[in-house]
Parts: structure tokens; sequence; C-alpha cells
């Protein structure tokens, strides 16, 4: 089978040309190849299989600037900048334990003890709605769970305790 | 004006105390929120209150503290800090989603969005690098910041400010605090028991009372007899009759059961209680069979009726419910739930309640007989009932395993059926087995573990009940010996001993079934009572002759929260005129066509048909009003003439030839086998795309409808199929308002005028030419379709 030509311009930026920054107004700005873009927006190409990798860099009207291919090759400072921010854009807590489990009139509530990324730990209850949709794993490691309000947890399988990924078992497809 | 705060829900009661803690005039306050994050992206209690002159943002931290002397712990809100913006530079509000976050900006460049359409200004240009970010939010909180920016804008307005601000739904249940999954339904999912969604289900039972109560007399006589035939075949006959001295023996008494069954020796009396058993026996056969023939009867019909008001319950609902569920999922309810119910009424329930009869009979002669050896069988039964309550729980588990990996197949076997082409087109045959082995693997275990499950538990509860016997057996043995108990009354006990496990058991496989029926019902109830959100208004207009006109004013819709598809969308459409509606894939384009014919409702603003807003019409009227043609194209099984008379059950054959004729398909009808009588849809004729898509256009063209969207009827034609379908189209327009959506820019170039939407509003409206001389949007998509164009002749 024949591959596609990958030497294409992938826009891919060189950490020594991007100096993010934060802006006027709280937003992240970069300056890039003499040009300075004061509201950028990062994303994840790969969210879940390379979070700190792939992310690509848009100005505010949503025109890529490049792809920065991994954000743990940037200087410390810059690092926690990127981080930051795509932790705002990705904010999904990452699942510790499911203490509970109930399955009624089709709506799933599950109480669980949440981590965010600044390391508190806190209980939270949550509805969710047609779990075939909203109960998602991803390969063998993640399970991705949407509550009826839009907010996602994150659960990593390996760290779940046995109870938990008992209580998660019948839904994990 | 002076502005009044009125409603009690615009500043909870629990935020005054901070706010004023932090130095704000909290009596002033006109509406206050809660969130849930700090600006940085930390968890944190935000408190975000408005009054005339100031937005104030309070972060910090609800915590339970115990303060010294008091009886009870208390809610103490330790502030962190207080962020004021005056309302005067707050022009410029509005919310950018991310994934799971949203943030609210203010652009100080841009004014309120009302002012912004009464200047024809674009919304959407993006930032204007003068922006300020004000909040972060989590998407549950999406709604509240909603409403904080209308009163915003009602405040900067000089309106009311809590004009057109919904009430906060009461999101948790008062009962157990849980939260509702569906606000507006008010239905609380942990409050509701399993045993009332039972008793629900036999409602369904009140339209065949009488064969009912015939199920259940029947029933009762056959667990009466069935109790009462241990004791005539064990006791009566070993102690009674069989037992020496019988006092009849030597005929100078009379024996009093001889004497109740008038006969006069032994030999006939023995014959006589043999016969009793024997009929008893054929009596309870006689009564099984005609209460399960009776309820065989019964059970279809209520099964039918359950299956009818699912069917009804789906066409009554809105799109949005469809594209919430799998088709295999929604398939499940209509067919195999219903069955699921169908057997655990027809196999199950009449032996659970002969089963519980059954317990409390037998238990209660068993206490009249020997209380003590009665009270020694009663020690075993809770230990075995917490068993089987164990194994309830998890087969429940295990039965909504099945079914979820079921429906999985399902929708995977679909995949396969309906993507075949795909699939043999990219010789993913092997890949696809591979997945769907991969599946089957999955229900193979979860099977086998429920087999292991009742192949290992069961044996041992077994076990157990036979222990709990032999020690009955012992402690009797020791009784009849020392002659306080007879033969036949110990024999009886262990006959009754024998028979109360067997209920038990029964109960404990039963207990899957019911844990099943009372799943399948959950879901099917869940159909039922699902709420359409579109609705026929309670006083719905009636328009005498609709013209048809249509107007957007300012209309917003969202599908997921917080992901707005229309921001602010305005446009009119005069009656008779024609729209081209022009824009990049996702620019919003079928979604308005959607909102038109009322599939969906707005989120904001007002869509209306000659003045009327569509949420107050007939909904009928409405939708017969309006045609759509688009690309997807649906024929239902039956003949091609079925399929066009489908809007006008009524037309004759003559208005469909001419229809067919109108739409360029009467040729390719006439050219098929049977014609007009030739059967599509599932399992029919194949059709090509143009076919289907003339057939539909012949199905509008008989509904004659006033207005007419065409939503990319032609995006997957070929340019011959194409060049027919739009002389069809054409002829179809004539004297209806029409909105023709399109990707190709060419076929929307004699449109009266033409509105170009990117973002989810209009950035440009005006006919191809004046368009093409302002060198706006219109004209970089034009360009770029006629380069490519080039460059495909070139090649």
């Amino acid at each position: 089978m024949s591959t596609v030509d990958t030497n294409l311009d992938l826009g891919i930026l060189d950490i020594k040309d991007v100096d993010f920054y934060t802006a006027e107004g709280g937003f992240m700005g970069v300056k890039c190849k003499g040009e300075d873009y004061k509201h950028v927006i990062l994303r994840r190409i790969m969210p879940i299989e390379h979070p700190l990798a792939y992310i690509s860099v848009a100005d505010h009207e949503n025109k890529e600037i490049g792809i920065l291919r991994d954000v743990t090759a940037l200087s410390e400072a810059q690092r926690a900048l990127v981080e930051g921010e795509l932790n705002n854009r990705y904010y999904s807590p990452t699942v510790m334990d499911v203490i509970s489990v109930q399955d009624k009139l089709g709506y799933v509530y599950m109480e669980m003890k949440l981590q965010n990324k600044q390391g508190r730990i806190y209980d939270k209850s949550c509805a969710i709605k047609d779990v075939s949709r909203n109960i998602r794993t991803l390969g063998d490691k993640t399970v991705l769970i949407f509550d009826v309000d839009g907010n996602r947890y994150t659960a990593q399988i390996a760290n779940l305790s046995k109870q938990s990924l008992k209580k998660l078992d019948a839904y994990l497809f | 004006m002076k502005h009044t705060n009125t409603r009690t829900d615009a500043v909870p009661a629990y935020m005054l105390g901070a706010f004023s803690a932090a130095g704000v005039n909290a009596t002033e306050l006109l509406f206050a929120i809660h969130t849930d994050m700090a600006i940085d992206g930390d968890f944190s209690d935000t408190y975000v209150g408005v009054d005339k002159n100031n937005l104030y943002i309070l972060y910090g931290e609800e915590k339970v503290v115990k303060i010294e002397g008091a009886r009870r712990i208390v809610s103490q809100y330790e502030a962190r800090r207080l962020v004021t913006h005056p309302l005067k530079g707050l022009r410029g509000l509005s919310t950018h989603t991310m994934l799971s976050t949203c943030r609210l900006i203010n652009d100080p460049t841009k004014k309120d969005e009302e002012e912004d359409e009464k200047n024809g200004e674009d919304k959407s240009k993006g930032s204007s690098g003068k922006e300020t970010l004000i909040l972060l939010f989590s998407l549950g909180c999406q709604g509240f910041v909603d409403r904080l920016l209308k009163v915003i804008r009602n405040i900067n307005k000089g309106e009311e400010p809590l004009k057109e601000i919904k009430e906060m739904d009461e999101l948790f249940c008062p009962v157990c605090g849980t939260r509702y999954p569906e606000p507006e339904r008010k239905l609380c999912p942990k409050c509701t028991d399993k045993m009332s969604i039972f008793m629900r289900l036999m409602g369904f039972f009140k339209y065949y009372k009488g064969k009912v109560a015939m199920v259940g007399l029947t029933m009762l006589a056959v667990t009466v007899l069935q109790v009462l035939a241990p004791y005539v075949s064990t006791r009566l006959l070993i102690d009674e009759v069989l037992t020496p001295p019988p006092v009849y023996y030597h005929g100078y008494d009379v024996h009093w059961l001889a004497q109740l069954l008038g006969v006069d020796s032994l030999y006939r009396l023995v014959g006589t209680v043999v016969l009793i058993i024997i009929a008893m026996r054929i009596v309870i056969t006689l009564f099984n069979m005609l209460f399960q023939y009776v309820l065989a009867l019964t059970m279809p019909w209520m099964i039918y009726d359950l299956q009818m008001r699912i069917f009804e319950a789906m066409q009554r609902l809105s799109v949005s419910f469809y594209t919430s569920k799998r088709t295999g999922a929604l398939m499940n309810r209509v067919s195999r739930d219903a069955r699921n119910i169908y057997w655990f009424f027809i196999d199950g329930f009449p032996f659970i309640v002969i089963n519980v009869i059954m317990f409390a009979g037998i238990f209660g002669v068993m206490l009249w007989m020997n209380w003590q050896l009665a009270l020694i069988c009663i020690t075993i039964i809770p230990f075995t009932a917490f068993m089987f309550r164990l194994l309830r729980k998890i087969f429940g588990r295990i039965w909504h395993k099945q079914w979820t990996i079921n429906s999985q197949m399902n929708n995977m076997v679909s995949d396969a059926v309906n993507g075949q082409r795909v699939i043999k087109a990219f010789a993913r045959e092997g890949e696809e087995t591979r997945r769907f082995t991969e599946m089957g693997g999955k229900h193979a275990a979860v099977d086998v573990s429920g087999a292991n499950l009742a192949f290992t538990a069961f044996p041992l509860i077994y076990l157990f009940m036979f222990l709990g016997q032999a020690v009955v057996t012992a402690i009797g043995s020791m009784m009849v010996i020392e002659g306080t108990l007879s033969l036949g009354t110990l024999l009886t006990f262990l006959m009754y001993l024998g028979m109360l496990y067997g209920p038990l058991e029964f109960l404990s496989t039963v207990s899957n079934w019911w844990a099943r029926c009372v799943d399948s019902a959950q879901r099917v109830f869940e159909v039922i009572d699902a709420k359409a959100e579109i609705e026929e208004p309670a006083n719905p207009i009636m328009l005498n002759e609709l013209k048809g006109e249509i107007v957007l004013d300012d209309v917003w819709f969202q599908y997921d929260p917080a992901t707005p598809v229309l921001k602010g969308m305005t446009l009119t459409v005069p009656a008779g005129k024609t729209l081209g509606i022009v824009g990049k894939t996702g620019a919003g384009k079928s979604t308005m066509a959607n909102l038109i014919a009322r599939l969906y409702d707005v989120t904001e603003g007002s869509i209306k048909v000659d003045n009327t807003d569509v949420r107050h019409m007939s909904l009928k009227q409405l939708r017969s009003s309006i045609g759509i043609v688009s690309q997807d194209i649906y024929l239902f099984m039956g003949s091609i003439i079925d399929n066009i008379r489908y809007a006008r059950p009524d037309a004759t054959i003559e208005e469909v030839i001419w229809a067919a004729k109108m739409a360029s398909a009467h040729d390719f009808i006439t050219a098929l086998p049977d014609a007009y009588e030739t059967r599509v849809g599932a399992g029919g004729q194949d059709l090509s795309g143009g076919e289907k898509q003339r057939l539909s256009i012949a199905r509008t063209i008989i509904q004659n409808p006033k207005i007419l969207i065409l939503d990319e009827a032609t995006a997957a034609m070929d340019t011959e199929t194409e060049g027919k379908i739009q002389n069809a189209l054409n002829q179809l327009q004539s004297g209806r308002t029409t909105i023709a959506i399109a990707h190709r820019l060419s076929t929307l170039k004699d449109a009266e005028n033409l509105a170009v939407i990117k973002d989810g509003a209009v950035v440009e409206t005006g006919t191809h030419e004046s368009l093409m001389r302002k060198k706006g949007e219109y004209h970089k998509l034009y360009s770029i379709q006629m380069e490519g164009l080039k460059v495909i002749s070139m090649e």
C-alpha cells in the first residue's frame, strides 16, 4: 500500500521562533516570526494520546499559525503558560474514585472523587444521560464521562481502584 | 429608570452576606449567579452579581464549618478577591465556548448585539484585539451566565432588568436532593422506585379487567389446593387412616373421616382419600391450564398496547430526541424490551404470585401443625433470602451489561449492512469482522460470567438448604421417638419444607426476570414519558391564507449546551420570492431550514411567517405549508405512488402523474417493470440517488407548499442529473416563497436575493451582481469555486 507524501509543510513551529505571553485582557498571545498575535487559541490535535504534543496554534480568527510539536521542549516559563491555557480549554477533572453509580429511569447518577489540574480533590455528583454515548472508552486506557450539563471528566482505567472499576464496569464498552 | 429586584430567585439569599462582607451594597443587587471557576482555571465558588452600575465578581470558597457554641455545622463563605467592572464599560459582552469551559469576554469596541444588527455590523468577525477576559466557568454554568448577560443588556438598554429572564429552573429534587436530569420534567429518577414502575406497567391491564380477575381467581384456587395437597396425601392418610390402632378396625366405632366421607370400610376410606388426592391434582392441572390459557390470550394485547404507546410516543417526539438516541437502542425498546415484559408476565409474574401465596400458606399450615418445628425451619430462611437478594443485584448488573452490548451489536450490524459498499471499497471486510468478533467476545464473556455465577452460587445455596432440611429431619425424628410428634406430621413437615424452599428457589430465578422486566419497563417509560420539545401551542393561530413571508429576527440556536450554531441571524424573505443561502459547511444553513419548519425551537429571538411567530402557529398548518427538499431522501416501504402521495394521501392518480412529470420522474418510473406500483424503500427496487431525489420533489409538488426550502437538493448529483432536477426545481419554485441552500454558487446565481452566512450569522445580502461588486465574503467564495472549476477543466 502506498503512503501519502509527508514532505508537505505542516507548519510545525520552531520553538526558537515562538514566544508566548499573557496579553492585555488576560488572553494568551504569541510573538512568532516577527508577528505579534495578541489573542491565540491553542488546540490539541491528539487530545487523548498526546495532550502535550501537536498543539495547533491559531489566531483569533481561527487561522492556524502553526503546530507546536512538543510542549515539553519549551522553556519552563513558556511551558507553564501553554499548559495553563490548555488546561483551561480542556478542563476535564480526573476521576480518582467512583463512589457510587446508580441507574435510574435511563439516567446514571454518579458520585465521584475528582482531582483538578491544580491537584485539588473534591467530591462531585452528576447525572449522565444516554450512557452509551456519554460514557466512552478510548482504547483500553481512558474513559471519558460527559454529564447532562456538558461537563467532562476523564478516568484512567489503570489508576482506578478495583471497586471503582466494578461500579463502572457495566458501562465500559 | 429605577430598577427594582422583585423576584426572590434573582439574588440567592446565601450570597447576600458574602457580597456585603466584601463591601458590596447587597440590597442594590438585581441579579446574581454562582459559577465554579477562577480566571486561572482553579476551582472556585464564584459569586457574580450585578446592580444598576456594576458587575461584581467575588472569588472565594464555600466551606462547611463548625462554629463554637452553635448546634449545627454551617456553610461559610471565605472570600478571596472581589473584582468590579462598571457596566458602562461592558457593552460588548459575549461568551466563548471552549471544550468544557466557557469564557465571558468583553470587547469594548463592540456594542450590544442588538445595536450591531441595527447597524448591519458583522458580529462574527472575531476579536478586535482589545478584548478582556471577564470570567471563566464550566459548561454547567452556561445557562446562568446567559441569563446574567441578558440582565446586563436589559440594564444597559434602560429596560426592566429581569425582563424576559426565565425563572431559574429548580435543578434538584426537593425530597432527595438529586439533580433532575431534565429540569423541565421535574422527574426524579431516584425517588421513582421500581415498584411504582411495575405498578405503572400493571396499569396496562386495566382494559382486560375481566380476564385478569379470572386469572387471579384460578391462580388463588390452584395455590390453595397445592398447599392442601400434602396435608391430605401425607398427614391425613398416614396419621388418620393408616396409623394403628385404627379404631374403625374393630367395627365398634366409626372413624370421623369415614363418617365425614360416608364410607364404611377402611379399604373404601383409603380408596376415597386416594381419589380425593387424584381429584385435587386434576383440578390443579385444569386450573393451571385455564389461567395460562387466559393469560396467553391477554398478554399479546397488553404488549400490543405497550408497543403502540412506544411507537406513538416516538412519532410525537421532536427530532432532537432521535439525534440523541442510537437507532439500535430505539429498536431494542420497541421490540426486545416489550418482549422481555411479555415473557415476564407470561412465565414469571403469575408464578411469583402463586409462590408468594404458597409460601405464606405453607408457613401458616406449618405453624398450625407444630410451631416449634416451624420456627426451626424459619431460621434458615433469612440467610437464603439474603443470598437470593444479593444474587438478584448481581444478575441485574449482568442483564444491563448484556442489554448494552446487544444494542451495540445491533448498531454494528446496522453499520455493516448500510455501509457495505464503503467497507468493500476500502477492503475492510476483515477489520469489520474483527470488530464484530471483538464485540461478540465481550458478549460471550458477559454470558460466561453470568453463567459461572449461576453455576457456583446456586449449588451452594441448595447445599445450605439441604443442611437445613437435615437438621429438621433430625429434630423431628427425635420428637417422633419422644412421642411429641406423629410420623405423619413429620413427613408432612418435611414435604412442606421442600415446598417452602421451592418458592424461595423460584423467587431467586424470577428475581433476575423481575430485574430485567423492570429494567425494560424503565427504558420503555423513558420513551413514553419523554417530553416533546416541540409542542402544539395551547391556542394555535390558524392563518386564513398563508402568503409565505418569512422573517428571522435575532435568531440564536444551539444543539448542544453552550455551542451556538446560529448567533443572532436576522433576514427577511418576502412572500413569493426566492432567497439563496450561501455559506461554508457548518455555517448554520441547514439549521436555519430546520428552525423555519419548527423541527427545533430557537434558543433566542423569533422566526415569523406572515408576521406570526412559528411557536404560536398551528404545527399542522405550518408544516403542511412548508416543503423541504434536502439531500437526505427517505423513501418509505411501499409503492412509488404511495411515496409520492405521502404528503397528501387523497391525491388522484392524475395529480401523481402530473407531479412526477413536473419532477422529471415520470419517464424513469414508467420504465420500471411495475411502473408507479414498483415497491421501493427497504427491500424494494433499488433507485439511484437522482431518481430518489426526483421522487422526493414529486412528493413536495403534491404537497403544494407555500414555502419551499431546497436544502442542498442537488449536492450529491452529477451534472446531468442536476440539470434535470434543476428544471424540476425551477418548476416547483414558481409562485412560492423559496429558500434555496446550496454549496455550488452557480446554482443560486439567478436567485432574486442572496444571503451569505458565516459562523451562524448573516454577513452579506444582495443580488449576485451587487455582492460580486462588493468584493466581500460572497466574492471570495465564488472566486474560490470558479478557480476550482478552472483547475478541473484544465485537468
